[in-house]
């Protein structure tokens, strides 16, 4: 293998990639809160994080009857944990946690973790809704799982790289979103997936009084939703080395790009969120496996057979 | 050093999660003391250098027991998360031959001659091990890899208790199909 | 004391509500969602969520009970509001968000009410048991009317063992069973349904109205109206809109829904007739709302003659949403009166309709009939 084209850092800096990244999900909060104000023809709600994170920091936690309260604790927490991971192989520019030569897997892997937490926070609950909201959420993850799982696979292929500094450097001639939009779509389901987040948010729905929610109140509440917000935000940031060419970018250095373009693609998503209904899960597992899985591993092929073809 | 002793603390990570798998009184918690002793294990392989090997086993084994819990609470008639139940079935078998077989493995990890070290470890791990299990076979595992899917496929084809004239109608062209659960796609 | 209230000012800046009806009390409510939305505040979905619980008129016996177990369930700090009449909404709120910031009030109420969650003991009796859990006391969700089960009467917790039966692919499968309702968010006020669940597809359902209120009453609720404005079938129809597309999860779309709703109660026509056309090309515009809601419910002519249900009910939850739309525009356009076939669908019929569909599509199929408990349209239609 060639030199790493990414310095890594020492371990100390994983403090300052963990505030950039919560302060990310700050802004995603906050646009969400603005966003739902205009819709709702009230003003404000720019300060709205702070007030939502005071108030479920006042509330008491509460239990249920005959919870399983060590796996849904479980539940909850994972979530706030698993996103700090995931920035762990991101690299912010020239720089990174961990240069591990197999970072897409390992993005991959911990996106997969989601799946035990989600349903461990729906099931500890010892709650009917709960239950669904978990069920839900699985029923969703075969959908969009393995149509993710390709649309990762096709950046390694044209980088010839599982290391995510690698892929983000083999896209300094012209942006993998370019020629893999199909990939990029997907991807970004994928992301929305992952994080419970708007058309994949049934689990948490409002038919079944907020399903995996339904009973979490004060902390526990707060670190499973803070969870959901970093999960988009880390996914947002992956998709920056990528598809959007890492670093690439005029006049700035390419730390400040790849916050950049995560905030932009960060901002996307949120806004949509509001606009997009809930895909049910019933209907969309037919569009995971015979819309979205068949484009993913067309778009594999097409980039396979371009990489042939230059040599 | 620091890795050494990590490598122990995972490994009694892996087993003591193994044995909970018995000792617990819920499916869930069965279940995912099995992932944790996974995810251990994927851990150390990690730490043996194999990255690819090591992530992949994680990745595998916490969608496979996700997946396998609602397998676990479908399968069991009664509300399990509810009711302790005893994880063990057959215990006086099954402790015999776990016994056999640790004792077998055990004595083999520990009888087998080892070979030293020749020559030092290639730059890309990943790259080597795939060249190794796959290089020569690639044809007979680009192959397997289909008929693995087509045999899941048509096993569920044949348990499926609908075929495609319950769906379609007795001359197949009845449109959309008759499902009792549409789904998305509108066939 | 200087953090803790602080902290206290800043959480009730992001106050949750969850609002209880008392069916008929729909004016009292929608000033409730209206003000608190105002407040920067919003509604809680279940009791775990809310912080102050407001009681929109004055409850009967059964909700009474149940309304006194969700404030059970209120994690703390917690503020109930008793609102009689949507005059009193404004002080009720203002009364709470002080009560809110008061944190030695909740550090006493905190070590005075039950430490445990428990299931009440009357909770067993008969069938009635089960309805009384609203939808919040999944703890107890396998109530029902079942007494033993096959000589073994385990009840770990006090929680019957699930009962199994035949599903609808002749496998064995266990029985849940779970009411919804009355308070449930965008639900019919007072309605309840208590199903028999297999998985999440509903095999057999009962409807009930809390308190009995089957017949036509209408205490209070020709005085909660409001007094002048257009037709209260508008408001009732916008709210019932709002209600399917927040089940649907468009939230830009509810919310425009709502505004309008709140538009045309306080009788601002012009603002009432903009959001009604922006909702109306919002509604036509989206594909993807019309394939999640395509063929939810689909009642061709014979199904409606076989539950008695009026032609306007015709088709799939899409074309109910389209058709309603259209029936605010003409309503808030003033340019039509509201056509004589206008009967509402009577809640006993939900039942049959909800049976055999998966638990989300009973929630879109509910939310997409004109149903009656609302008296506002009783007193229009069906008798």
């Amino acid at each position: 293998m060639a030199e790493s084209v990414v310095t890594t850092v020492p371990g100390g800096w994983a403090v300052l990639a963990g505030i950039l990244l919560c302060g990310l999900a700050f802004f995603a909060v906050a646009l969400d809160a603005a966003l739902s104000a205009r819709a709702q023809g009230t003003g404000g709600g720019w300060g709205a994080p702070l007030g939502r994170a005071a108030r479920l920091l006042r509330q008491r936690r509460r239990s249920t009857v005959a919870a399983d309260t060590l796996l849904w604790r479980i539940g909850g927490a994972g979530m706030l944990v698993g996103a700090f991971l995931m920035i762990a192989v991101i690299p912010l520019g020239e720089w990174t946690l961990a240069d591990l030569d197999v970072g897409v897997v390992w993005f991959n892997t911990v996106d997969v973790m989601v799946w035990a937490l989600v349903w461990l926070a729906g099931w500890g609950a010892n709650s009917a809704h709960g239950l669904v909201g978990g069920y839900r959420f699985l029923a969703h993850g075969l959908a969009y799982e393995l149509p993710l799982m390709f649309a990762l696979v096709a950046p390694a292929i044209a980088a010839g790289s599982l290391a995510v500094g690698d892929v983000a450097a083999a896209q300094d001639g012209v942006w993998f979103v370019v020629w893999m939009p199909v990939a990029f779509l997907v991807f970004l389901i994928g992301v929305t997936g992952f994080s419970v987040w708007g058309p994949f948010a049934p689990a948490l729905a409002a038919d079944i009084g907020g399903g995996v929610l339904a009973e979490l109140s004060g902390v526990d509440r707060l670190v499973l939703q803070a969870g959901r917000y970093l999960f988009l935000t880390a996914g947002a940031a992956f998709s920056v080395p990528l598809f959007l060419g890492g670093g690439a970018g005029p006049v700035l250095p390419g730390w400040a790009w790849v916050l950049v373009k995560t905030v932009a693609v960060l901002a996307v998503l949120v806004w949509l969120r509001r606009k997009l209904p809930l895909l049910r899960p019933d209907r969309f597992m037919e569009i995971g496996w015979m819309v979205l899985l068949p484009a993913a591993v067309l778009q594999d092929l097409v980039v396979s057979l371009v990489v042939v073809w230059k040599g | 050093m620091l890795v050494g002793i990590v490598f122990w603390v995972l490994a009694v990570v892996a087993v003591t999660a193994g044995a909970a798998v018995f000792v617990v009184d819920s499916m869930a918690r069965a279940t995912y003391a099995l992932a944790l002793s996974f995810i251990a294990v994927g851990v150390q392989i990690l730490l043996l250098g194999q990255s690819y090997l090591g992530i992949i086993t994680i990745l595998m084994m916490v969608m496979e027991m996700a997946v396998m819990a609602v397998y676990m609470v479908m399968f069991m008639g009664m509300n399990p998360a509810l009711m302790p139940m005893d994880m063990t079935h057959g215990k006086k078998t099954a402790i015999v031959a776990s016994a056999g077989v640790f004792v077998l493995l055990a004595a083999g990890a520990l009888l087998v001659p080892w070979p030293q070290r020749r020559g030092v470890p290639p730059e890309d791990l990943t790259h080597a091990l795939g060249l190794e299990i796959m290089g020569e076979k690639m044809l007979v595992m680009a192959v397997v890899g289909p008929v693995m899917v087509a045999t899941i496929v048509a096993g569920v084809v044949l348990a499926a208790h609908r075929t495609r004239y319950d769906r379609f109608g007795d001359d197949l062209r009845r449109r959309p199909a008759d499902d009792p659960q549409p789904g998305g796609v509108g066939r | 004391m200087g953090l803790s209230g602080a902290l206290a000012r800043l959480a009730v800046r992001a106050t949750r509500v969850l609002v209880v009806e008392v069916p008929g009390h729909w004016a009292t409510r929608m000033e409730v969602e209206h003000q608190l939305l105002r407040r920067g505040w919003r509604p809680a979905w279940t009791p775990a969520d809310a912080d102050v619980l407001a009681v929109c008129g004055a409850p009967g016996p059964e909700l009474s009970e149940l309304v006194d177990r969700l404030w059970e369930q209120m994690p703390g700090p917690r503020v109930r509001a008793d609102i009689t009449s949507p005059g009193t909404v404004g002080s009720a709120l203002d009364a709470a968000a002080a009560l809110l910031l008061d944190t030695p009030h909740h550090r006493t109420d905190a070590q005075e009410r039950a430490q445990e969650p428990e299931i009440p003991e009357d909770a067993d009796h008969g069938g009635h048991g089960g309805m009384d859990h609203g939808e919040m006391d999944h703890g107890e969700m396998d109530h029902g009317g079942h007494g033993g089960h096959g000589g073994m009467d385990m009840a770990p917790e006090g929680i019957p063992l699930a009962e199994g039966g035949e599903d609808r692919d002749g496998l064995e499968m266990d029985v849940l069973h779970l009411p919804l309702g009355p308070v449930l968010p965008f639900w019919p006020a007072g309605l309840v349904l208590r199903c028999s669940l297999q998985g999440d597809v509903v095999v057999n359902a009962e409807a009930s109205m809390v308190d009995g209120r089957n017949d036509d009453e209408d205490d209070g609720a020709g005085a909660a109206g409001p007094s002048a404005g257009p037709a209260p079938a508008a408001v009732v129809r916008c709210d019932q809109v709002m209600a399917l597309l927040a089940l649907a999860g468009v939230e830009d779309a509810a919310a425009c829904a709502r505004r309008a709703r709140d538009a045309l109660l306080c009788g601002d026509e012009d603002a009432a007739r903009d959001a009604v056309e922006r909702l109306d090309r919002t509604v036509r515009r989206s594909w993807l709302l019309r394939s999640s809601l395509r063929g939810v419910l689909l009642l061709d002519r014979a199904g409606l003659e076989r539950h008695g249900l009026p032609g306007h009910c015709r088709g799939d939850a899409h074309d109910r949403l389209l058709s309603r739309v259209e029936r605010i525009r003409a309503e808030a356009g003033g340019t039509e009166p509201t056509p004589a076939e206008d009967g509402g669908v009577p809640w006993a019929v939900v039942p049959d309709l909800v049976t055999g569909l998966e638990l989300g599509s009973v929630r879109l199929a509910v939310a997409s009939l004109d149903l009656d408990p609302h008296p506002a349209v009783q007193a229009v239609g069906h008798g």
